[in-house]
């Protein structure tokens, strides 16, 4: 039988990490919302409460609880902030790619400082050629000697500015079809962080371009082998990326049911509390529908990821579903709040900035809708 | 004739040779008790250089004192007053023993009761006699009122807050007995208290004050609570505040108003975010007229009091501050 | 090794406690549902423990009385980093008043074995007797302080402590083994950590009922209460509410109007 109860253990992590939410992230979000930029406490403070070592085994100093935990940290940092949630996830999906197809020796090298947060990561794979289709990529590498040289540019990249260990997918400057993944390091030389994007939500959360020229990458940083170098990307952007969003997106759901319930409750018309009303409570309804049936996806897949299954195809239609649902529940939050929604006192003005930027990182639904064409047809 | 019962009994408490107007309060009160149980009131009063002390004891309603006068005494020191109450109860065989709801009561009430095997109701907000002469203490909880009996054992014990009943009119002619206690020679002393220091309070004194302006959980933030305290401020008033709010770590716990922390009864009380906790409530009951500021209109708080605002408090009390500046800049001219 | 014990309580989170409420007809509770936390004060008494184990070569024992789900505050407390829970959990304990639920965490007590200093926080928030940190003193027969700010002097077998009093506070010299029931002043209580909760899985935590206990039946739970609830009655409010309607300005306008008729301001 299934079933679908979360073990004490899996309630106290929520109750770790809503803590962790209320009291370390809500403080920094309007600095966030106001400068754009990354809150350095905010990832100390996350490094403390080791919100970086989840998914890193122990023996590499971390916790290897997997990702059911991971997702319910993600949620309930998300509720909170979404943009926090997505630096969060992009940290991890930065990790994926070393633990997964890391060498021995990669792993000891990376994976104790990745896990303490004194160094942070990131997966670049999109470049201006669009990054749902990485064969279209132009970063280029070619082998010199014992290292590679790397050339090409990537952008709207999460965490580009803050990230020391980045994993870079390019292609064999002379074989169009074979793809390499490599470590990129802050500090090697011809590799930069450049332009920092301006969004309109996930405010705080950075994404900017990155630049290598002639950058000499040497081959103890090659992740997995020489030309097989998109299997990596893919399954850490089709299992970890996507799995982080719909957590991130299920966080934002409950949050604007969160809001409008308590704002329905208070907010009186004629004589009485909006809630009363039916066409308010069938926007609460709908709200609620779709967070249930969301959980539901996203905790399955994340089951299945813990079990070492296959889940890209499970998340995609999670993804699909829960950042969908997030942009039409942060549209009803705003419906409900009436002319609050507008102001930027009021936190549905900004879930509604935030919904947005949900749609097209890792995968616009489109791209979802694609996948899972595929995968119904296969 | 039924058998006759034992006195009732209030622990005085004084401090720096002052006698609290809680210990009046309960005597005044127990006065009620012992009439309703046809027996007498005694007052057991420990401290130092306390002579003349017995006196005000007897004119607030007292048949007897029992008096512990020693420099020993002189600061509350646990194992000597447990010690001291325990064997004079064991031995004079109260009905009833009342204490005040202050520090010392707190520690001091518990110590005995256990000691005597006995029970102990916490803050309460009335006390009574039932039909069958047992005392009924009152507590809020929930929304209600429990009446809390104890109906076994002897002595019943509670302890009740400064202010829950009236202040006494003394009566100089009344006299009484005085009953001198030893301080007894083979106590463990494995406890002593060194020194009391005593702050200023800070702000307003809450007892005292007129005007009471108190917050809740509903402030949300330091930030809200100081708007909250800016109102205050323009009035002239007393900040006090709710359990979540002192929990919260906005305001001290001495500025906590209710069951547990101080009652109050000024002119005029405005409660601002708070859900009217019956916890709360009862202690600004004695207040003349009051207000609440809540934004949910379906708070419990709008059915207690005079005047409600259905508003977002951060909205509406900068509003609110401005009118009252107005009216005061009126009065100014005039 | 130093012997710690700290006694913690499930009650209802204070968060939501407004939502219990007397049923008007029937007198009785109304739950609905409201989750069991850990008693806010009992985090400084964890906190003050493990601050000493910090310094010191310690043994943390947390204790609670309650229903068989209050295993999960214990767990938790075990996640924050005691290292032993009890669980006193039997039919026979329900219905305890403070001095019943203090003479059965003292019998827990004693059959843990010896024990340098108990911790408790001051109050419950859903009983706020205060009454159980002295009372279990009592039955150990050892000293208390209630109320305690600050723990001045720890080494060794006299201790000095801070209790707080009405404006100010008493400094107070005592003999452990004691009992010291603590108040939010005293320090700032970690959060939980995934690390602990992982390190939690290795921790034991043993569930004693009356048997386990040997204590009669009629010392514990509502036979060995002194007191007890009579009746529960709804209170009404003796004033007339009036609602003031209009924009912002035209209620504030009306208050202070009303505030000045009435003499107030």
């Amino acid at each position: 039988m299934i079933d679908f109860t979360f073990t004490e253990e899996q309630e106290m992590f929520r109750k770790a990490a809503q803590e962790f939410a209320e009291t370390q992230v809500a403080p920094k979000v309007p600095e966030m919302e106001k400068t754009g930029k990354a809150s350095q406490d905010l990832v100390k403070a996350m490094a403390e409460a080791e919100m970086m070592a989840l998914t890193i085994p122990e023996e590499y100093g971390g916790l290897g609880l997997g990702y059911t935990a991971r997702f319910i940290a993600l949620e309930e940092i998300s509720k909170v902030s979404v943009a926090a949630g997505m630096m969060l996830q992009v940290f991890a999906l930065g990790i994926e790619p070393i633990l997964k197809f890391g060498s021995d020796a990669q792993k000891k090298n990376f994976l104790p400082g990745l896990a303490t947060g004194e160094r942070l990561a990131s997966t670049a794979v999109t470049e201006t050629t669009g990054g749902s289709d990485p064969t279209g990529i132009r970063s280029t590498y070619k082998k010199d000697g014992e290292d590679y040289i790397l050339n090409g540019r990537k952008c709207f990249i999460t965490n580009s500015h803050i990230a020391d260990t980045i994993t870079v997918l390019a292609k064999d400057d002379e074989n169009p079809k074979a793809f390499s993944t490599f470590i990129l390091e802050k500090g090697m030389e011809g590799f930069k962080a450049t332009h920092e994007e301006n969004k309109v939500g996930m405010r705080g959360c950075n994404t900017g371009e990155l630049a290598y020229e002639n950058c000499r990458v040497p081959k103890e940083n090659l992740v997995g082998v020489e030309g097989k170098g998109l299997g990596v990307a893919l399954a850490a952007i089709g299992d970890v990326g996507r799995g982080g969003m719909v957590a991130c997106a299920l966080g934002l759901q409950a949050a604007c049911l969160e809001v409008s319930v308590k704002f329905a409750n208070e907010r009186i018309l004629y004589g009485k509390p909006i809630s009363r009303l039916q066409t308010i409570q069938n926007k609460l309804a709908d709200m609620k529908i779709d967070l249930e049936a969301g959980r539901l996806l996203g905790y399955k897949a994340a089951s299945m990821q813990d079990k070492g299954e296959r889940s890209s195809n499970e998340f995609a239609v999670a993804k699909y579903f829960t950042t969908e649902a997030a942009q039409r529940a942060a549209k009803m939050a705003s419906d409900i709040h009436g002319g609050y929604g507008c102001m930027e006192e009021y936190a549905v003005s900004r879930y509604m900035r935030d919904s947005f930027v949900l749609g097209p990182s890792a995968g616009t639904s489109d791209i979802m809708k694609v996948i899972i064409a595929r995968w119904t047809l296969s | 004739m039924g058998k006759s019962r034992g006195p009732v009994w209030v622990i005085a408490e004084q401090i720096d040779c002052r006698i609290l107007e809680v210990s009046f309060q309960l005597i005044g009160h127990g006065r009620k008790l012992a009439a309703a149980l046809d027996t007498t009131v005694e007052a057991i009063l420990l401290g130092h250089k306390m002579e003349e002390h017995p006196r005000q004891l007897f004119a607030a309603g007292g048949d007897r004192v029992y008096l512990g006068n020693d420099p020993e005494l002189a600061v509350y020191q646990p194992e000597i007053y447990t010690e001291i109450i325990e064997k004079l109860a064991k031995e004079r065989q109260p009905e009833i023993i009342l204490v005040g709801s202050t520090a010392m009561g707190r520690e001091l009430a518990p110590l005995i009761a256990a000691r005597l095997d006995t029970g102990l109701t916490a803050h309460c907000i009335d006390l009574v006699i039932d039909g069958n002469k047992v005392l009924e203490s009152r507590i809020p909880a929930y929304g209600g009122l429990l009446s809390i009996i104890c109906p076994d054992r002897r002595p019943q014990m509670a302890t009740i807050a400064t202010g829950v009943f009236p202040n006494p009119e003394p009566d100089e002619s009344r006299t009484g007995e005085i009953i001198p206690i030893e301080v007894p020679k083979k106590i463990p002393r494995r406890i002593q208290t060194l020194e009391v220091v005593r702050e200023e309070p800070e702000g307003m004194d809450l007892e005292s004050a007129t005007i009471v302006v108190a917050g809740g959980a509903g402030a949300g933030d330091p930030a809200g609570w100081r708007k909250i305290a800016g109102l205050a401020e323009v009035l002239n008033a007393a900040l006090g505040a709710t359990r979540p709010a002192v929990d919260e770590g906005w305001a001290a716990l001495e500025t906590m108003i209710g069951q547990s922390g101080k009652m109050v009864s000024p002119e005029l009380y405005i409660g601002v975010g708070l859900s009217g906790e019956l916890q709360h409530m009862v202690g600004i009951s004695g207040a003349k007229i009051m207000v609440a500021i809540n934004n949910d209109a379906k708070s419990p708080v709008f059915e207690q009091v005079d005047y409600g605002i259905v508003d977002d408090y951060r909205e509406f009390v900068p509003v609110f501050i401005e009118k009252i500046k107005e009216y005061q800049g009126k009065l100014k001219t005039c | 090794m130093f012997k710690i014990v700290v006694c913690v309580k499930a009650v209802p989170d204070p968060k939501e406690a407004c939502n219990i409420k007397i049923d008007p007809a029937t007198k009785t509770l109304m739950r609905c549902d409201v989750p069991m936390v850990l008693n806010p004060l009992d985090k400084y008494a964890l906190e003050a423990a493990l601050q000493f184990k910090a310094e010191f070569d310690a043994h943390i024992s947390v204790l609670s009385m309650g229903p068989p789900e209050a295993g999960n505050i214990v767990k938790e407390c075990l996640a924050l980093g005691a290292d032993r829970g009890f669980l006193l959990s039997d039919r026979a304990f329900a219905g305890a008043d403070a001095f019943a639920t203090a003479y059965t965490l003292a019998k827990g007590i004693e059959k843990n074995g010896p024990y340098d200093v108990v911790f408790c926080g001051m109050a419950s928030s859903d009983g706020s007797t205060e009454w159980v940190g002295p009372e279990i003193a009592t039955f150990l027969k050892i000293p208390v302080v209630t109320r305690i700010k600050e723990i001045v002097e720890y080494n060794g077998q006299w201790w000095t402590v801070k209790a707080e009093l009405e404006n100010g506070y008493r400094l107070v010299r005592v003999q452990i083994p004691a009992v010291f029931t603590v108040t939010r002043e005293l320090n700032t209580p970690r959060r939980l950590s995934f690390s602990g909760i992982i390190k939690a899985r290795k921790k034991e935590i043993t569930r004693w009922g009356i048997q386990e206990l040997g204590v009669p039946e009629e010392s514990v739970g509502l036979k060995g209460s002194p007191s007890m609830v009579s009746t529960i009655a709804s209170m009404d409010s003796r004033r007339k509410v009036e609602i003031l309607e209009g924009k912002r300005e035209e209620k504030a306008e009306q208050l202070v109007q009303r505030l000045v008729n009435a003499g107030v301001i």
